[in-house]
């Protein structure tokens, strides 16, 4: 296949069931190699978008071509090129770690040598250090998700699909995790991830944020920010909550949101944000910041649920 | 089926599905243990024979043709002569349990019928006890019918006990009848609980989604995961095989391979319909509750397995056509006790034949269904 194709191109994806229209007119393209972030609220159709790339979900109209291929002989092709890993634990807990895999690569005919080094490397790669006749239920958290990684990408596929796979995970885990997935795509593979972490999407090369089937937004971490805030950004302390309310109704104040015990203020431009120096109220202290994903998120995704 | 069907990947699936089974104690449990209780439940603690019935014979005629004719009463294996109790009163040892019946003869029993005309004779019966009295009566004509013989027209003997025969199971032993019957619950019941639990149980965990996201075919999975329960069916059948043959010294008169098969046929059929509650419910509580009640009820009350299907009402009797352990039940017994060929037994081989057919069909779309984009 020509390095030129894209890894995943869809146009006007849509998918319904019944009357419920769960992803609505859905296009993107992404590049081989990339991380590509998938963000949203639950229900905003991330997983439905997923299970139609990995030829679990026929599309309603519209067109997906996943590794160059198409829908066109029931979603198996395409199920050959990638790798899926769902949002739930698949892995069964009642078999050790050798015969899960064993069974992974039963599943997609691999032939014993092969499955065999195939799952020595992967070993190697998530840095397994347990017994391999280990029961899965026996394991921590984070090397069940890593597990089932291993077992979603034992037969090589070029394009990996992973739903959540850090939910419910320890920090160091998921750290741990994110740095595989850096390794994956070094390697050439291609990843969509969707998270419901913030501060995870900024490993993310790109990211789309989805709303109610519908993508609001695609770019980089960075472009993300500086479009959803093209002025300045700050932060605001108090003892005093009442003067910050009043802020809000300043000009060329745009928005004034609750952060833990601080306030994150988003200005039009750097004129609003010297008029605001000047008429500080007492008691407050501002400082500059850079915008996270997170506000970015609140204002593109739940600021328009408003 | 699809083109590209794969026995490696189906074979992945019924070796995983075995994992499961090896390590799931509740299945163990049923698989092993559910044979065992139900052979101890009906092999030995149930049993509708009535025998050793207590008899009191008060030969008013002391004749030797009525003594003759209360013999015939007292060897027939049903009934237990018991001394008269001292007094008065005819009927005091049924009062007194004593008895459960009273034989009466009159003091002109020879002589009328050597006059030619016809002997009245009486027995009374402790009616109390429903079924014990209505198994009594079923013995009586048999009994008579011997009496008539031997003292009319004095035959040889071999003639009259052969009048008393009951086809096939001669001693009338419910043994014989119970425990062929047995291998239809056994098998069905497991067949139906144990499959009912398995695609349920992938819905439930996720990992559905992970046989989904393979190029696995519908098909494979289901022949993945009946083929280990189908195994373990036979293995049930060959254990209520073996303990009525060595247990209960059942007869065993027709062809192992045509039973063989049909067995295979049943729990095909009993298979399917696990299947198809698992396909539906996706759920294994509910699963296991809706197998259990289209499982286990429908063996036990509608097969015939008790209750004899022709005493049931006109509705039951074509109701429980729908169910496979009707037939597989006329089957079970006519191999074992009557040694029925496939001729003998065409009409239930096709109506299971058809019963399996069906459930397997509608399983199999409505998975394939679910699993197909």
């Amino acid at each position: 296949m020509p390095e030129a194709t894209p890894a995943i191109e869809t146009r006007d994806l849509v998918i319904r069931f019944g009357k419920f229209t769960a992803v609505d007119g859905v296009s993107f393209t992404v590049r081989r190699g990339e991380i590509f972030g998938f963000l949203g609220a639950n229900g905003a159709g991330k997983t439905t978008t997923i299970r139609a790339l990995c030829g679990l979900l026929a599309p309603t109209s519209g067109e997906v071509r996943v590794a160059g291929l198409d829908f066109s002989n029931g979603g198996n092709a395409i199920k050959s090129k990638v790798g899926y890993m769902s949002q739930k634990f698949t892995l069964y807990n009642d078999l050790t770690v050798a015969e899960n895999l064993a069974f992974a690569a039963g599943l997609r005919k691999l032939d014993p040598e092969a499955a065999a080094a195939r799952t020595r490397e992967l070993l190697g790669f998530i840095g397994f250090d347990h017994p391999l006749g280990a029961m899965v239920r026996d394991l921590p958290g984070g090397l069940k998700q890593e597990l089932a990684l291993a077992a979603a990408i034992l037969h090589d596929p070029e394009i990996i699909f992973l739903d959540e796979p850090t939910a419910g995970v320890a920090p160091a885990a998921r750290e741990r995790f994110w740095g595989l997935i850096g390794r994956l795509t070094d390697s050439g593979k291609t990843v969509l991830v969707t998270t419901h972490y913030m501060d995870e999407a900024e490993h993310c090369g790109r990211i789309a944020l989805m709303r109610a089937g519908r993508l609001i937004a695609l770019n980089t971490p960075e472009a993300l920010k500086s479009l959803a805030f093209p002025g300045p950004m700050l932060e605001a302390t108090t003892e005093d909550p009442r003067v910050v309310s009043e802020l809000s109704g300043r000009p060329g104040v745009l928005s004034v949101q609750p952060y833990g015990m601080r306030w994150h203020l988003s200005l039009q431009d750097k004129t609003a944000w010297k008029s605001l120096a000047a008429t500080l109220p007492p008691g407050l202290t501002l400082r500059h910041i850079a915008p996270s994903l997170e506000d970015v998120f609140i204002r593109l995704v739940e600021g328009g649920e408003r | 089926m699809s083109l590209d069907f794969s026995p490696g990947r189906a074979l992945a699936i019924a070796r995983k599905e075995i994992r499961h089974i090896l390590r799931d104690p509740f299945t163990l449990t049923l698989a092993l243990g559910l044979p065992l209780v139900l052979v101890v439940f009906f092999g030995f603690a149930i049993d509708f024979d009535v025998r050793g019935i207590t008899l009191v014979i008060h030969d008013s005629d002391k004749s030797r043709i009525s003594r003759q004719f209360a013999e015939i009463f007292a060897s027939s294996g049903y009934f237990l002569a018991v001394e008269p109790a001292p007094g008065s009163g005819v009927l005091r040892e049924l009062d007194t349990a004593r008895a459960s019946g009273v034989l009466l003869i009159k003091p002109d029993f020879a002589r009328r019928l050597i006059g030619g005309r016809t002997a009245q004779t009486q027995f009374v019966l402790d009616g109390a006890d429903n079924t014990r009295a209505s198994a009594i009566l079923g013995y009586l004509p048999g009994i008579l019918r011997a009496a008539r013989h031997r003292l009319t027209q004095d035959g040889p003997a071999e003639r009259i006990t052969l009048s008393t025969r009951f086809l096939y199971n001669h001693e009338l032993n419910t043994r014989w009848f119970v425990i062929p019957g047995l291998a239809v619950i056994v098998m069905g019941l497991l067949a139906i609980m144990l499959t009912a639990l398995t695609v349920a149980r992938e819905w439930e965990n996720g990992s559905m989604e992970l046989l989904l996201s393979t190029p696995v075919r519908p098909w494979e999975i289901i022949l993945g995961k009946l083929a280990p329960y189908l195994i373990l069916g036979l293995i049930g059948a060959v254990f209520i095989y073996l303990t009525a043959r060595l247990g209960f010294g059942v007869p065993f008169r027709g062809s192992h391979l045509l039973y063989f098969l049909l067995c295979l046929l049943f729990l095909t059929a009993s298979l399917a319909q696990g299947l198809l509650i698992s396909v539906a419910t996706r759920q294994q509580q509910l699963a296991m509750q809706l197998s259990i009640i289209t499982g286990l009820l429908p063996s036990l009350l509608l097969s015939g397995f008790v209750f004899p299907i022709e005493s049931m009402p006109v509705f039951f009797q074509y109701f429980t056509s729908i169910l496979s352990q009707k037939w597989f039940m006329m089957i079970s017994r006519g191999v074992f006790l009557q040694g029925s060929g496939a001729l003998d037994l065409a009409r239930p081989i096709l109506g299971l034949s058809v019963i399996a057919g069906v459930l397997l069909t509608v399983a199999a779309k409505r998975f394939k269904k679910d699993l197909e984009p």
